[in-house]
């Protein structure tokens, strides 16, 4: 067993610190392991699991909603959807930095991706932000933290890859888990930004008259749409989340093509191709990864895990602290979704050993990541804010802590208060 | 050595392709799954076992397209750190990994995969398709995998700056 570990651990490690990609990495650990076993055939063993492992009809959903989110980015729906938020938010002293915030959350209910996120709704805010008198780090940190709450305001495809290592929840009950941590992060935010407000007096407010309100809301009308034949779709039973996930870009085909018009119909083989890029990564992850959680499995290592963390301390909230800590360093150098897809197989028997819900934990370590893609060495977000906001990260990252303290605060929350989590989708009975 | 890289470039060119239609026509599957049940009043019976096949192709596929790019998640922290030389040095050992990776787990146990399949005759329920042939995409890809890491090998070999650089990021 031990063994086992430390040939996985060092082939893994190694290999990542080449900057090979890590699904290489995971599936050389996999094969090396399976190696260390002795009499088995190691590539057929591992090839069967990659395979398997791609070819699942819930996994389908996740290169709909990416497609669906790039054709909502380059399809007009980032910028309507603020135009909407600053008809809400705009009045208050310091808006703009509110109306950036929910954007992101809008944004987030119809598409899926924190890194699209802060390419479409940063790429016009920070620089009005800027216009406004914001300091341009204020404006990159709070836009880069802002479009992470997405990944927990459904559709999210990360909670689909959660959903498919864990096993033992459904995309639905996690999709209705996230909404309200979604919204406590979301004004988690809000408040660090209030309080920068209030020390800085800059952005003033604006007065929003009541037909702007009217025309913003027409125009962000069928964005908002979509979250209602989503949602409404599958919890009603209409369609299943894949369904809905093919729904939606249909939707936003008709919606940037047909009623926007600014998709052109010569952008589509662009599009598809970017879509199935990013797809290939994520599948390719799921793939190795399936192939490693089976050597894992096969080796008992969660539940040695599992022992080693219960047996240093009995205490839930010790243990969930533990695990809390140990995502958060994770996050900082690895990307989610690996992340997601090495260590629910690891820490998910521990937290239901404690008694935890397996959608909570999704919940908790999804949020607790999303932290992780905004702070340096590695973080997804954070770059692609850096890029679209012309700053560097070293300048970013102080404006960002209290930021990122607001979100720990409403990590820990989330972690010890199932309720957040488990409310909504108990009401449904799911 | 230019024929040679227009060469992959032409291969490069009609993978994008292939892969941009199999998105496509993945669309279309699931699409008509839902317009079958709601229209037709019973859902075609091929669509769910195409669409997860379809998956399989376009990932694997999709996943040697962004090799080739570079394009896939890696952490570029430490390397970035290093002098040139040594630079150079991971890079050749990373691209390495993925040869092996390609060469022995997609071609040559998803061969294992495909050949076993096939001798047992395993037919897909559906379509009645053979699995074995829905696999092939496995070491189909792998194919590829080990061409464009050649592809990469070479280059560093001749041009010593052509390190990879930054990855782009997922999602």
């Amino acid at each position: 067993m031990t063994v086992a570990i430390l040939i996985m651990s060092v082939v893994f490690a190694g290999l990542l610190l080449l900057n090979t990609p890590v699904a290489v990495c995971i599936g050389l650990a996999t094969v090396a392991t399976i190696a260390a076993l002795g009499d088995v055939p190691t590539g057929y063993l591992t090839a069967q699991r990659i395979s398997s492992g791609i070819s699942s009809f819930s996994l389908l959903a996740i290169p709909f909603f990416i497609l669906a989110g790039v054709l909502m980015g380059e399809g007009g729906m980032a910028r309507r959807l603020m135009d909407f938020a600053f008809a809400l938010m705009g009045r208050f002293r310091g808006g703009l930095a509110y109306v950036n915030t929910l954007t992101c959350m809008l944004f987030g209910s119809v598409s899926g991706s924190a890194a699209a996120a802060v390419s479409s709704i940063g790429g016009f805010m920070i620089p009005e932000m800027v216009a406004k008198g914001y300091k341009r780090e204020f404006a990159v940190a709070l836009t880069t933290t802002s479009a992470t709450i997405g990944l927990l305001i459904p559709p999210s495809n990360i909670m689909i890859v959660y959903a498919i290592v864990a096993g033992n929840v459904s995309v639905v009950t996690l999709f209705l888990a996230g909404v309200i941590p979604g919204i406590l992060m979301g004004l988690a935010i809000m408040t660090v930004s209030l309080f920068v407000n209030l020390r800085t007096g800059v952005g003033g407010s604006e007065k929003v008259p009541l037909t702007h309100v009217v025309r913003a809301l027409g125009g962000a009308l069928p964005s908002l749409l979509l979250v209602v034949i989503v949602l409404g779709g599958i919890l009603g039973g209409v369609f299943s989340a894949t369904e809905a996930s093919a729904i939606s870009v249909a939707y936003a085909l008709i919606v940037g093509v047909g009623v926007y018009r600014e998709v052109k119909l010569s952008d589509l083989p662009r599009i598809l191709l970017r879509s199935a890029k990013t797809t290939s990564v994520v599948m390719l992850l799921i793939g190795t990864s399936q192939a490693m959680s089976w050597v894992l499995a096969y080796e008992n290592i969660p539940q040695s895990v599992s022992n080693a963390m219960l047996s240093a301390s009995a205490h839930p909230w010790v243990v969930l602290l533990l695990i809390n800590a140990l995502l958060l360093i994770v996050g900082t150098f690895m990307d989610m979704t690996p992340a997601v897809l090495i260590f629910t197989p690891i820490f998910l028997p521990v937290v239901m050993e404690l008694g935890m819900e397996p959608a909570h934990f999704g919940i908790v370590m999804i949020a607790n990541l999303c932290i992780g893609l905004c702070t340096p060495p590695v973080g997804t977000c954070l770059f692609v804010g850096c890029s679209i906001g012309g700053t560097t990260i070293a300048r970013v990252t102080l404006p960002s802590i209290p930021f990122f303290l607001a979100m720990i605060v409403a990590l820990l929350l989330l972690t010890f208060f199932p309720a957040f989590s488990l409310w909504l989708p108990g009401l449904l009975d799911l | 050595m230019k024929t040679g890289r227009r060469a992959i470039d032409k291969v490069g060119t009609l993978l994008e392709w292939l892969v941009m239609a199999l998105f496509a026509l993945l669309f279309g599957d699931v699409i008509w799954g839902v317009v079958s049940r709601y229209g037709l009043g019973r859902q075609s019976p091929w669509t769910e076992e195409l669409a997860v096949n379809l998956l399989l192709w376009v990932s694997l596929l999709g996943a040697a397209l962004t090799y080739r790019e570079h394009g896939h998640l890696g952490v570029d922290y430490c390397t970035g750190k290093l002098a040139p030389p040594a630079q150079r040095l991971a890079a050749i050992v990373a691209e390495c990994a993925v040869l092996v990776f390609g060469g022995f787990v997609l071609v040559y146990g998803g061969g294992m995969l495909v050949a076993q399949t096939l001798a047992a005759n395993q037919v897909s329920p559906a379509i009645g398709w053979k699995v074995g042939y829905f696999y092939s995409a496995v070491p189909v890809s792998g194919l590829f995998f080990v061409l464009f890491s050649i592809e990469h090998l070479l280059n560093l070999f001749r041009r010593p700056e052509s390190i990879p650089l930054g990855k782009e990021g997922v999602e």
